[in-house]
């Protein structure tokens, strides 16, 4: 049986919906319940609902075979893992955001408020710039309207928060989407399992961008 | 009879260590530090770059060695005639892969240093094979050569730090985000194509070798293709062939490594447990003559394998009473255990103690209760 770590919400319901295209239906994920190992009818599959940055954990240690997780949590994570496919979905990119008008103390370590606090200190080593990290766990936006920091690093959708901050986009640090990711040993030992859905995913995901 | 997880791991040592001897590897000890310098001057060599240190009472830095390959190649004798090899099994000091914390892991590896021929390079592979048998019959052993992978990148022209951003992606398998780099960097479609090939030229050997000769654009190339289509038929002659994959996105640190690399996976561990290759650049690097090939076994990734609590904890429980004559009491449970019963004598067994069978002194000997 394959194990599938899916992130719990929005990025998990579209892979479940990539994954039952494919043949891998599992009635109890369509059911709104409570559980968070569902197996498939066919016991082909078991799916694991987690937490978005648990999945790459999960799968770094072999408890599931393959995730699906977005390219903001694998990098933050650095996990040890195959990152076989860019599934499509869920895009959107990693961006440094700042008040209107921001205008940048060369002079002084910026002060960086974000979730990503290791995509952020990668992003600003590269560039040589000293920065001052603080790591925040949610509404990102508020650090730099009560003078917590100067920017933020952050995914943007549709900047439409952003936008009613009061904040605009400084740069992308990178484009974001879903990945498939996977044990390294299961790819071995698994193989007869996991070529043949890669193969499938492969051919959906193909007709998706033909269409 | 159920040996304990213990018992299991220190056979497997042994059994490791006699298996290294039988083919003439010595052992090889050393102290359980080094200077630091040395670490901070190969931390690519490194599986991590976290290092515990401590201060010499004259003040230089120390380490307590998170790695042995290292230490051996720098001790070894700067000249040598033939080939000089040695074993270790030696405790090293690395994070713990789960928790932000230093751990003491046994590791055991085989090295060999000097004129590496067809043979003694399948030696050293075969031993990687046996002592992944040794561990479980169901393991593999992915294989591959460096210079494939350095042979397509010198020809297409890349630079050091291309080669190293390239290198972490063929790694990780990433397709795609190798094709979209290499499209921003203008690596020319006929490179191109190869080189997001290696990040898929995967599996069984004999079918894999033959894909990838397609790709091969140089010298180099076809040089570490024919190196991995003997040793094949080195291990094949001896039956080693059926659990061999070639893996071309297996890569490990071209500063150190240039020929053969090989990583061994065993089923019901997550992580890589057998990690190993050529590493000549290593050797030019400590200015030692001639060239070196080995591989390290993990044992801290094997420990959740050897380490499943046995259903017994003895074969069998002897209850006595504290009225009972010592002597006596000692004398059969002396005698159970010569006989080869694992057996826990007390008044009292401990909280979630399981054994076989429930014995009861009755004053001359042990009956079941």
């Amino acid at each position: 049986m394959l194990n599938i770590a899916l992130p719990k919400g929005r990025l998990g319901d579209k892979a479940y919906r990539l994954f039952n295209a494919c043949g891998y239906p599992c009635a109890a994920m369509e059911q709104d319940d409570r559980r968070l190992v569902l197996v498939s009818d066919d016991k082909r599959v078991q799916y694991l609902l987690v937490k978005p940055s648990d999945v790459p954990i999960y799968v770094e240690h072999g408890a599931a075979d393959v995730g699906v997780v977005g390219k903001d949590v694998l990098l933050e994570g650095g996990n040890d893992v195959y990152e076989l496919m860019d599934l499509g979905f869920g895009a959107c990119r990693m961006c440094v955001a700042a008040p209107e008008g921001f205008r940048e103390n060369l002079g002084a370590p910026l002060r960086v408020a974000t979730k990503y606090p290791a995509i952020a200190k990668r992003y600003y080593a590269a560039k040589s710039r000293d920065i001052e990290v603080i790591k925040l766990n949610g509404s990102i936006e508020l650090a730099p309207l009560l003078g917590l920091s100067d920017v933020i690093v952050d995914i943007v959708e549709t900047g439409s928060t952003l936008k009613q901050n009061h904040l605009e986009i400084l740069e992308t640090v990178l484009p974001i989407s879903a990945r498939l990711i996977a044990n390294k040993a299961a790819l071995k030992f698994k193989t007869c399992e996991i070529q043949p859905l890669l193969a499938t995913l492969q051919t959906i995901l193909k007709k998706g961008e033909n269409a | 009879m159920e040996q304990s997880s213990l018992a299991r791991r220190e056979q497997l040592m042994s059994a490791l260590g006699t298996l290294y001897e039988s083919l003439g590897y010595a052992r090889f000890s050393m102290r359980r530090f080094e200077e630091y310098a040395l670490y901070l001057e190969n931390k690519n060599f490194l599986k991590s770059d976290s290092v515990l240190t401590f201060t010499n009472p004259d003040g230089k830095l120390m380490a307590l060695k998170p790695d042995v390959t290292l230490s051996i190649v720098k001790h070894a004798r700067r000249e040598r005639q033939g080939l000089e090899k040695v074993y270790y099994k030696e405790s090293v000091y690395r994070l713990a892969p789960t928790a932000n914390e230093f751990t003491e892991i046994d590791q055991m590896g085989v090295e060999a240093m000097g004129a590496l021929d067809r043979y003694a390079v399948g030696e050293v592979v075969r031993l990687a094979v046996e002592s992944l048998r040794a561990v479980s019959g169901e393991y593999v052993l992915d294989i591959s050569h460096m210079g494939f992978a350095s042979g397509l990148m010198d020809a297409a022209g890349l630079n050091a730090q291309q080669q190293e951003t390239l290198f972490a992606l063929i790694r990780q398998r990433n397709a795609h985000e190798l094709t979209r780099l290499l499209d921003t960097e203008k690596v020319p479609a006929y490179f191109a194509q190869r080189i997001v090939l290696l990040s898929k030229l995967s599996g069984p050997f004999p079918e894999t070798l033959e894909r990838a000769k397609d790709a091969v654009v140089c010298e180099g190339m076809a040089q570490a293709l024919d190196e991995l289509e003997a040793l094949y038929i080195l291990l094949k002659a001896q039956g080693l062939s059926d659990r061999l994959l070639l893996d071309f996105s297996m890569l490990n640190d071209l500063n150190y490594y240039n020929g053969l690399v090989f990583q061994g996976y065993v089923r019901g561990v997550p992580r890589v447990v057998l990690s190993g290759g050529r590493y000549d650049r290593l050797m030019r690097r400590f200015d030692k003559e001639g060239d070196g090939i080995g591989f390290a076994v993990y044992l801290d990734e094997l420990t959740r394998l050897l380490a499943e609590r046995p259903a017994w904890d003895a074969d069998a429980l002897a209850l006595y009473s504290p009225m009972d004559d010592p002597a006596k009491v000692s004398a059969a449970v002396f005698a159970m255990a010569a006989s080869g019963l694992r057996v826990h004598a007390t008044t009292e067994p401990p909280a979630d103690f399981r054994a076989e069978k429930t014995l009861r002194f009755d004053g001359e000997t042990f009956r079941e209760v």
